[in-house]
């Protein structure tokens, strides 16, 4: 084809090395690990021979068969004593909530079966989630049943720094109210020490609290800071808030290092706002992204143009394209000294298309320096965006931290200033670079106390640990955004002894809540009996003295989840800073030109580290590199072949005093030249006091932070990074299940799309010859329902959240690091990344260093390969590389494409994998016997083939083998043991059950009434689930669209999953 | 002489169980345990009958006049949830209730609707209300006057039942006949004895028989297929005969075991366990005819039938106690529910139930593996079907045992076989639109849904009920 780009999705492919043409040609990538097992037993002096595997054969038959004589063991069931009216065992109910893990505060859906909360969903009323949730969130519910919590309130112990003995409460609320009354009386300060709180409840009981103890001061630390916006606002508006962007209206939007479709700010609630506006269909439009970064982000990855930018010089970009701007709208451009080097005429090219776009684009940076973020404003003052991309009538309150108050406070208390300081949800022994001067000024106080639900690092440096609920037992409201009130209900009932921090607040500040009258209707409250919780009536009684809702309303709230105001009209603020007096400040952030840049960042997952331990996190592959369980230093190609490093190497990375030691490196296209990137969030010490998976995954980057402009800074110029002696694996999916350079992703620019809309969507030929007769089901106008799926390429940012989402609903095993390295992964859904070189000054990089399917003609085999890389190898010691910064990617979902004609079913010798009449490639567990000949056969590689009992096994402790661990566990979709495959089922359980429900209820199932966990969970709605056979279903109508076509079309397989062509607005080159 | 039959059923149950131990295969454990220990268990009980062992139960109060036995059984049906004779349940204790008032017609028309009586003014009727708490009592105009009459009879006839009696002419206790063990030593005896004679015998006769045929007979010419056998017998190698008679020997020990033991191998039809609390389906779904959705309420609505919460049983039980079968004591398995429950019958309070409540232990008698999903929502409402089509006649198991085997075979059987009712379901109403548009065209793939009568019958097997995922996910 003329226009095939070619594809890549890492290195080993691109190059062709020798591990990766080994690898590359077995489905399954090692032989059965018997000798690992012979191994372990060495104490029984066994040795790995044929005739000891066939004693331990024959032995265990004969086991079996014994144990097989016992009796059946009695199974008891134990029902409720007195059964909950709204509780029917079998059926879920769901509660509206939100979500407690960052202060984002998404509104969310929890599923509860028999009391016990097993899934999070988002919550449709809520303009925050918007119905989706990020992979962070969902991966939260687990955090629930962490055997690590501790099981009540705690005081470390004297004599051993790990441990912690666990309280009364009424003995810790008698000392801390002694001391507390203490430092009152003696005029003493007193701290709380929380990240932003926007919960107007939570604030009041704070208030309660200054109001007992006078001296105390309420400090905000927000671990990732976003200062900067809030100063800059402050500074040019007089509104010290974070604005409402609102991507949905944004046409062009021009991003200077903001991940916002990743980690910045309000992610998942922009990820669904620019996917609005990138709607092709029936649009005359389609927005643009233009973004300039120094790390692959996720929105960089999906940017229509991705801009390489040293992030130290991020200041001479921003004031290069006020420049351009103030000229085009005739005002004076700032006197700045453009010493840096800018990326060609991205600067030219993105003040074009915005100033085309005026007043419905938006320009954003991810800096923190308020100098920078004030230039921004200024930006989008002269674009007019003020009142319609960005709205500060309704403004955010996600973040209020502003750092200098937090450096004050630390100053402070390492001084000896206060005399009681409180840790409510922060760990700033962990997440701030002046940890050791925090932990020090702890010891300095008279009264320290940590809400903190695991004894983490703050909490072990505190005298008490007045252990707080997990948000999902938990009472509360929140005000993400100005005017939409989020509530949270408790969806159990505490899983421990702990109580909620806000009550224990109450408790020390001697505050009663009057349990006996409602304060909205002022009567009595006839059942007293039950135990109606403290917080739950001072939040109502709060909310009847605010008068914004009555009480009908009030539980219409919480039943909805939210409060929605209606929204202020907008206004145009008054711009009122002189650029020109910051321009000194703005020179003083550039860094040195020649000297590498480390950029600090949170990636999609273990966002701030506060989910650090939840395996869930942890083993979801990073979008941009599919590493997982590790944080590593990002670098680029350049670089790494100028100090001869490679993947699997290590490297010492130096900033001042600090330095993290052998830490892995990973190679990534698109990184920039002359930076380097290391995820925050990692190196936390998990399950105290044993070395269990968990001691420190990846190393903690914090220490790393700095300040700049009174700032929070994560742009460190001047790195050292020196190659060092260790080697290391990364646990990294990135080629496995390679598909070997097939026709797989299809994209079109949008110029060609508003021609003809089949453009890049070339069909092959498929081969016709079938085994098969066409089925019922497919025919027109069946009556049976056709199950399938449609995702849209153009809307997938790739963020993962459909990745922890179908794991959580169909009991997806976690396999741990050693397993991810060994290509046993079990996600059922996992998201292909490929890469290609962007042709930037008509130089085809790609042509020249690809070896296709077709390497000189031939077939590659492993021979003619080896042959090749031989070649390429001497080729390329003298290239620079410096091309590999600009790079073009697409995130493709793949699972089971349940095809047609499925090439997994023909091979099965015991029938374990089976057709149904609807089009579901059914896996019947009990069936199979592993022969794994259907994993070899599948051309899409979404077979996944269960090694071990993951749920009954030490060697996995994550969440399957602990009772507590298995709470979560969906009790409607079987756990599978090993010896058996699995893969995508289309979540049958839900169809099943909607099936059931229509069946009973006497009506007929709607096209659209069934909805995958995938789907449910994707923020940008790019997954579409239902039955094509209903003409009316949304389904039906995108498997008629133009852009629709499936995956390897050319073998006939007819799947039920069709991908509809990505889309970028870029302008045609004519090369 | 005279031993409580609950007493030594313990020991003929025990003495049972070790009984099949020791005859029955792990197989016939399983699937017959409830029969053979039925079987065994009567056969000791006729023995112990033999030996003239007092096993008749409580003797009864006073017999009842015909009139008064009518009243007994119209009280039974309506009163016995709230009241009681002898103590007082929801409402007030009806010994001597005919005594505490007025006349016999003010007790019929209170009886009758006493709503209407307090409406009227009467004096006594609001006292009589106020004095039990102001609980209104039901009102029961559906009951003729004749009718209440029949129970104010039994209410005179009706006498408190006799206290157990002592034992009879001071059987020393503890002595040689008490100890039921020895009764167990003398029956083994006996049934030695027995199966001694009898071998014995067998043993002459089969003697006798064999000494008549031992008569030497003259030899015969062989015939054709002797002579045959003979040549075969020297011809064949004995090591080849013998090994392939073993091989035969053992492939066929190998299919029998495979077809009655791996094939059944975990399933419990007949498994009939001990419950914590002996609640009998025979008297609450047979005798009284309680509908099974009464207590097993998600069976419409969810894939489990759930065993009821014990407040379900409250419902009923606080004022049910059961006192006269168990003489003025409350019946020692309702009690296990308030002990449940830590409820005080003679403090009720309201719903209120005390502190310390303990949950039943069940024994759970249906158990599908993990990978198998059985939804009851789907048969009991979806398919309309009867509880008994599975679980067999529940209403007539006193102790209720696995009917069915439970075996995907018989799954798979049912949904050969059951149809589908696409008529009057709207869910089916596609296909059946299409069936009735494909009438007569034998060609079609639709034609399968009609009988050679031209009705339209589609069995759930058609309908993709056989395919694994419609129970296995």
């Amino acid at each position: 084809m003329a226009n095939k780009q070619l594809y890549w999705k890492g290195e080993e492919e691109l190059l062709r090395t020798k591990e990766f043409l080994a690898a590359q040609k077995n489905e399954f990538n090692e032989a059965l690990p018997l000798d690992e097992v012979f191994a372990e037993n060495e104490t029984l002096g066994l040795s790995s021979n044929r005739r000891d595997f066939l004693k331990f054969f024959g032995f265990s038959v004969a086991a079996v068969s014994l144990a097989a004589c016992n009796k059946t063991p009695v199974r008891n069931v134990i029902p409720y004593l007195v059964k909950p009216e709204e509780i029917t065992p079998g059926v879920a109910n769901y509660y509206n909530s939100t979500c407690g893990i960052c202060s984002v505060g998404c509104g969310i859906n929890v599923k509860t079966r028999e009391g016990r909360p097993i899934k999070i969903d988002g919550n449709y009323h809520s303009p925050v989630s918007k119905g989706a949730l990020c992979a962070t969130g969902q991966a939260s519910v687990l955090s629930l049943y962490d055997t690590e919590r501790l099981a009540g309130p705690a005081r470390p112990n004297k004599d051993s720094k790990e441990k912690f003995d666990i309280l009364e409460w009424s003995k810790i609320d008698a000392e801390v109210t002694k001391k507390l009354t203490e430092i009152q009386a003696a005029g003493g300060k007193i701290a709380i020490v929380t990240p932003t709180i926007h919960s107007p409840s939570s604030l009041s009981v704070i208030n309660d609290f200054k109001t007992k103890y006078t001296n105390t001061v309420h400090v905000t630390q927000d671990a990732v800071s976003y200062s900067g916006i809030l100063q800059a606002n402050r500074d040019s508006f007089g509104k010290q808030v974070v604005p409402t962007y609102r991507f949905e209206k944004a046409m062009v939007v021009v991003s200077f290092g903001a991940d916002y479709l990743g980690t910045w700010l309000s992610s998942t609630e922009y990820t669904n706002g620019w996917a609005a506006a990138r709607k092709v269909e029936g649009n005359n439009k389609m927005s643009r992204t233009i973004q300039f970064e120094s790390n692959l982000s996720l929105s960089g990855t999906n940017a229509d143009y991705r801009f390489p930018m040293k992030s130290s010089q991020e200041a001479i970009y921003v004031t290069a394209l006020y420049n351009a701007l103030a000229q085009k709208a005739g005002v004076a451009q700032l006197p700045m000294v453009q010493t840096g080097e800018l990326a060609g005429g991205a600067i030219k090219q993105s003040a074009d298309a915005l100033w085309n776009e005026k007043g419905s684009s938006l320009v954003i940076s991810g800096s923190n320096d308020p100098k920078i973020q004030t230039v921004i404003n200024g930006i989008n003052i002269l674009l007019t965006n003020y009142g319609t991309t960005i709205d500060l009538d309704n403004h955010s309150n996600q973040y209020k931290g502003i750092d200098a108050e937090f450096a004050q406070f630390t100053t402070d208390l390492s001084n000896g200033a206060y005399q009681g300081v409180i840790f409510w949800n922060t760990n700033p022994v962990y997440n701030s670079a002046s940890s050791a001067a925090i932990a020090a000024g702890i010891k300095k106080t008279k009264l320290s106390v940590s809400f903190a639900t695991t004894a983490d690092e703050t909490a072990l440096e505190c005298q008490y640990i007045a252990t707080d609920n997990h948000y999902l037992e938990s009472w509360g409201d929140s005000e993400p955004l100005a005017g939409s009130y989020h509530f949270m209900q408790p969806t159990i009932t505490p899983v421990f002894d702990t109580r909620q921090a806000q009550e224990s607040l109450l408790v020390w500040a001697g505050v009663v809540v009057d349990k006996s009258k409602d304060p909205f209707t002022n009567k009595e409250i006839l059942n007293q009996n039950k135990d109606v919780d403290m917080y739950y009536l001072y939040m109502r009684n709060l909310w009847a003295a605010m008068g914004i809702v009555g009480d009908e309303a009030f539980n219409k709230v919480l039943h909805d989840g939210v409060h929605i105001m209606p929204s202020k009209a907008t206004t145009v603020p008054a711009f009122s800073v002189a650029l020109n007096s910051i321009v000194a400040d703005l020179e003083k952030t550039i860094g040195k030109k020649d000297a590498m840049d480390l950029i600090l960042y949170q990636n999609i997952s273990v966002k701030d580290g506060a989910l650090n331990n939840n395996p869930w996190v942890q083993e979801m592959p990073d979008p941009m590199s599919k590493v997982t369980w590790d944080n590593y230093v990002s670098l680029p190609k350049a670089f790494a072949m100028s100090q001869g490093i490679e993947n699997g190497d290590t490297v010492n990375v130096t900033v001042g005093n600090n330095t993290l030691k052998d830490m892995p490196v990973y190679i990534q296209p698109g990184q920039s030249n002359m930076t380097a990137g290391i995820a925050l969030g990692y190196g936390r010490k998990g399950k105290l006091g044993q070395k269990g998976l968990f001691e420190s995954i990846g190393q903690n980057a914090f220490p790393f932070v700095s300040t700049q402009n009174g700032t929070q800074n994560l742009v460190i110029n001047g790195v050292k990074i020196v190659k060092s002696e260790a080697k290391y694996v990364l646990a990294q999916t990135q080629t496995h299940h390679s598909i070997e350079g097939r026709d797989l992703v299809r994209e079109t620019t949008f110029d060609k799309y508003h021609k003809d809309p089949t453009a890049g969507n070339n069909k092959p030929a498929p081969h016709l010859y079938t085994l098969w007769e066409t089925k019922e089901y497919k025919k027109e106008g069946a009556p049976n329902h056709h199950w399938a799926m449609a995702i849209d390429l153009n809307s997938c940012t790739g963020c993962g959240s459909c990745v922890v989402s179908c794991s959580i609903e169909n009991n997806v095993p976690v396999v741990g690091r050693e397993e991810v390295r060994r290509r046993r992964e079990m996600h059922w859904i996992r998201i292909d990344r490929y890469f290609t070189f962007e042709n930037r000054n008509n130089v085809d990089y790609t042509k020249e260093l690809f070896l296709s399917r077709d390497y000189e003609g031939k077939n590659i085999t492993k021979e003619t390969g080896l042959e090749a890389v031989d070649k390429l190898e001497a080729k390329n010691k003298d290239a620079q590389f410096l091309h590999w910064e600009n790079v073009k990617v697409v995130h493709q979902p793949m699972m089971c494409q349940h095809c047609g004609q499925a090439p997994c079913e023909t091979v099965c010798p015991v029938l374990a994998t089976t057709h149904s009449s609807e089009g579901i490639n059914q896996m019947t567990y009990n069936r199979c016997i592993g022969t794994k000949y259907c994993a070899n056969n599948c051309p899409y590689k979404v077979r996944r083939f269960n090694w071990f009992r993951y749920n009954d096994n030490d060697k996995f402790d994550f969440h399957f083998n602990n009772d507590l661990g298995k709470m979560v566990i969906n009790p409607d979709v079987t756990v599978r043991t090993r010896g058996v495959m699995e893969k995508c089922s289309m979540c049958v359980q839900s169809i099943q059950s909607a099936k059931i429900k229509a069946k009973r209820e006497r009506k007929q199932l709607g096209g659209n009434d069934v909805k995958t966990a995938c789907q449910r969970s994707c923020p940008a709605g790019a997954i579409v689930f239902g039955d094509v056979n209903d003409p009316n279903s949304e389904i039906a109508k995108l498997f008629k669209n133009e852009r629709s076509y499936r995956v390897l079309e050319e073998l006939n397989t007819q799947t039920a999953v069709k991908y509809l062509t990505k889309v970028r607005n870029v302008e045609e080159t004519t090369a | 002489m005279c031993i409580k039959y609950f007493n030594i059923e313990i020991f003929i149950d025990i003495f049972a169980d070790s009984l099949e131990m020791s005859f029955f295969s792990h197989k016939h454990m399983v699937k017959n345990r409830n029969k053979s220990h039925m079987q065994v268990k009567s056969f000791l009980i006729a023995f112990l009958l033999f030996l003239n062992l007092n096993l008749s139960a409580q003797p009864a109060g006073k017999p009842l006049g015909p009139e008064a036995s009518k009243g007994e059984a119209l009280f039974k049906a309506n009163c016995t949830s709230c009241h009681s004779m002898s103590s007082k349940g929801v409402g007030p204790a009806l010994q001597g209730v005919v005594g505490r008032h007025s006349s016999e017609e003010w007790l019929v028309k209170w009886i009758r609707n006493n709503e209407k009586l307090r409406a009227s003014g009467d004096k006594e009727a609001i006292a009589v209300f106020n004095n039990n708490g102001q609980a209104s009592m039901n009102v029961f105009e559906n009951l003729s006057e004749a009718e209440v009459k029949t129970i104010i009879t039994y209410f005179k006839e009706w006498t408190p039942a006799a206290p157990p009696t002592p034992p009879v002419g001071g059987t020393p206790q503890g002595g040689f006949f008490t100890d039921s063990t020895l009764y167990i030593l003398l029956f083994l005896i006996v049934v030695l004895i027995v199966v001694l004679l009898i071998l014995r015998k067998t043993k002459n006769s089969l003697k006798a028989t064999a000494n008549a045929l031992d008569e030497p007979e003259e030899a015969e010419e062989p015939t054709n297929f002797q002579k045959k056998i003979a040549e075969l017998k020297k011809r064949s190698n004995p090591t080849i005969v013998k090994l392939l008679l073993t091989v035969l020997i053992l492939g066929g020990l190998a299919t029998y075991g495979f077809i009655f033991g791996v094939t059944e191998i975990a399933v419990q039809q007949g498994y009939a366990p001990e419950q914590p609390i002996k609640f009998s389906h025979k008297i609450h779904a047979g005798e009284y005819k309680i509908d099974c959705k009464y207590c097993h309420t998600t069976t419409e609505k969810s894939k489990q039938a759930s065993i009821p919460g014990l407040n379900t049983c409250m419902n009923c039980h606080k004022g049910v106690q059961a006192r006269d079968k168990y003489n003025g004591e409350i019946s020692p398995e309702i009690k296990k529910i308030y002990a449940a429950m830590d409820y005080d019958p003679e403090k009720p309070n309201g719903e209120q139930y005390g502190p310390n409540p303990q949950p039943i232990k069940w024994v759970r008698i249906h158990n599908l593996p993990d990978h198998a999903v059985f939804n009851h929502s789907m048969h009991v409402k979806g398919a309309q079907l009867s509880c008994q089509t599975c679980h067999g006649p529940i209403q007539e198991m006193a102790v209720v045992e696995q009917y069915s085997t439970l075996q995907m075979g018989w799954c798979i059987n049912c949904h050969r076989e059951s149809n589908i009712d696409v008529e009057n379901n709207p869910y089916y109403e596609e296909l059946h639109a299409k069936i009735k548009a494909e009438k007569g065209n034998a060609n079609s793939p639709y034609s399968k849904y009609y009988t050679k009568e031209g009705k339209i019958n589609v069995t759930a097997a058609q309908n993709g009920a056989l395919e694994c995922s419609k129970c296995h996910y």
